[in-house]
């Protein structure tokens, strides 16, 4: 084996860290949009066409690019944003833009299938718009939200693994740069089998949490 | 009191024109309790919701206690909505609140102090007869409980008008009893004001004042509940009135008037309220020396009023039975002659 302890926990260290930072961002753009693709859709609270359907395509867009030409692609941004194009910081940013749609339709889904009667019912007590988002509809989807937040920080960390291509470091760059460009099978399975048991700990705690927040 | 002038509703989808509610003029008097019946596609949904403007009147206006609340800030028609409870067929309860939640939901929304909303919900729930329930969630009761919960909710913030959007049509027929009681108490305990939908007849026969029958988008007949069912006028509405009086005649009879020769005519004799009180078969029988058959019939009471609707053959003279059906016909009962070959 090439590397020491140290380097594995500094990836994982990395990994963690580009996931997690990358997630709060996401959720932070991506629960707004969510709830605005939802309000702003037809028939619904606050239907407006124009919104809904520039929202609609912006993030359609952005999901359709792939996520390692959207990391070079979004350079000059990340620049600016973090003074620099490389480094563990630097891959937050695509990751973000990456994650970010991601999550906004994943909340639009989740918020979808609560019952448009309990809608109705929050609409017919007199609840304002804010109200029924934040008393009803979030409430009633929560432990759906839950799973699918949990979809996208699986799909944070198999994004953050490229993140290599930029030098953000973690365990995926750590698989290539030593495992696959330098023939080691041993570190390859191993931060593979890091992993592996990263993303089985925060499935199955998404799943504990829905569970619980199931009633609340 | 909900007034409607002309209520129209027309749903637009591509380039084709649904006309829900095509004109619709009612009154419902303050401590009634309204039934609108139709059959499904009718327009009762569409009708009960422009009262609370989830759905706006494409044209016309719904006035509640003299007021046309569409043309109100959207600010005042939330708080005339605190003013009008709604249950729904479905319940629309949060699943994931317990049923104190549920109940307390429309005073947080107003901002209400705890106390008051824990003191409220304790007296919702013991007047729905639910007040061991309280710390359970909705997938853990039964549809009566559930609807219940529904009630207590739409009462939370004192309305003076109760919306009921097809409250019983997901219950069972002895559940469906309940609920209506409970309807029946609070509008005779809190004198709520009741606009229910329904497709069932049996609900409006139980508790309702008046009823208007509707058929696409239009009212085809109104009036005292006593009245309709009693002389229906609309093909409908005498559909609507069978399902729940059952005053066909079964096809023995039929088949037996059939086989009537004519010399024993038949008539159908409806008497009402103080009517019933007359013994005017043994009268009429003794007087006009007549035998009175009863073939069919049936007594049975609307609104605290006795009514019956018997099926009789008469046997005698022909000039003895006109002046009997004269003398019945005095005393305010309704008789009119069964076809001979009815089928």
């Amino acid at each position: 084996m090439q590397v020491d302890q140290s380097q594995i926990l500094e990836a994982l260290w990395e990994t963690l860290y580009m996931t997690g930072a990358s997630f709060v961002f996401s959720l932070f753009i991506g629960l707004p949009l969510g709830i605005l693709l939802v309000v702003t859709r037809k028939g619904h609270l606050l239907e407006n066409e124009a919104v809904f359907n520039v929202l609609n395509i912006v993030i359609n867009i952005f999901r359709s690019v792939p996520f390692i030409i959207l990391m070079v692609a979004i350079i000059p941004l990340t620049r600016i944003i973090v003074g620099t194009s490389i480094g563990t910081a630097a891959a937050i940013v695509p990751l973000v833009f990456y994650a970010g749609p991601y999550i906004a339709r994943l909340i639009e889904n989740s918020l979808l299938e609560v019952d448009k009667g309990v809608i109705e019912a929050a609409q017919a007590m007199g609840a304002s718009p804010g109200q029924i988002i934040f008393r009803f509809l979030i409430p009633e989807a929560l432990s759906s939200l839950v799973l699918a937040l949990t979809i996208a920080i699986v799909g944070l960390i198999g994004a953050s693994a490229m993140a290599g291509a930029i030098g953000g470091g973690g365990l995926g760059d750590l698989a290539i740069t030593y495992g696959y460009q330098r023939f080691d099978t041993v570190i390859m399975l191993l931060t593979v089998a890091i992993l592996v048991v990263l993303v089985q700990g925060v499935q199955s705690l998404g799943n504990l949490m829905s569970r619980r927040v199931r009633r609340s | 009191m909900i007034q409607f002038e002309a209520v129209k509703k027309t749903y637009v989808s591509g380039k084709q024109q649904v006309h829900a509610l095509n004109g619709i003029d009612l009154t419902v008097e303050t401590g009634e309790i309204y039934g609108v019946i139709g059959f499904s596609g009718a327009g009762k949904s569409s009708l009960i919701r422009t009262v609370n403007l989830l759905e706006r009147p494409s044209k016309g206006r719904v006035l509640i206690h003299g007021e046309d609340i569409s043309t109100l800030s959207a600010r005042k028609i939330r708080d005339t909505r605190k003013d009008i409870g709604m249950i729904f067929q479905h319940f629309n309860l949060l699943n994931s609140k317990t049923v104190h939640h549920n109940i307390a939901m429309p005073l947080l929304l107003a901002k209400t102090p705890k106390t008051e909303v824990d003191r409220k919900v304790a007296e919702l729930l013991e007047f729905v007869g639910l007040a061991d329930q309280a710390k359970k969630y909705p997938d853990q009761l039964s549809g009566g409980q559930k609807q219940r919960i529904g009630i207590a909710r739409a009462l939370a913030t004192n309305p003076s008008i109760l919306l009921c959007d097809e409250a019983t049509s997901a219950l069972d027929p002895q559940t469906t009893q309940s609920i209506l009681d409970l309807l029946r108490r609070i509008n005779q305990e809190y004198n709520i004001t009741i606009l229910l939908i329904t497709h069932e007849m049996g609900v409006i026969r139980e508790i309702c004042d008046k009823v208007a029958v509707l058929e696409e988008g239009r009212v085809i007949e109104q009036g005292s509940v006593f009245e309709v069912f009693t002389n229906p006028q609309h093909a409908t509405t005498k559909r609507f009135v069978r399902s729940v009086m059952n005053d066909e005649l079964p096809d023995s009879l039929l088949e037996q008037i059939r086989l009537n020769d004519g010399t024993r005519p038949i008539y159908r004799v409806q008497f009402t309220g103080n009517s019933v009180g007359q013994p005017f078969m043994s009268r009429v029988s003794r007087e006009f020396q007549l035998d009175l058959n009863v073939l069919f019939g049936n007594i049975t009471e609307l609104q605290g009023i006795p009514y019956g609707n018997l099926i009789v053959e008469f046997d005698g003279a022909p000039a003895e039975i006109d002046r009997a059906l004269a003398s019945i016909r005095n005393g305010n009962i309704q008789v009119e002659e069964v076809q001979q070959h009815a089928g």
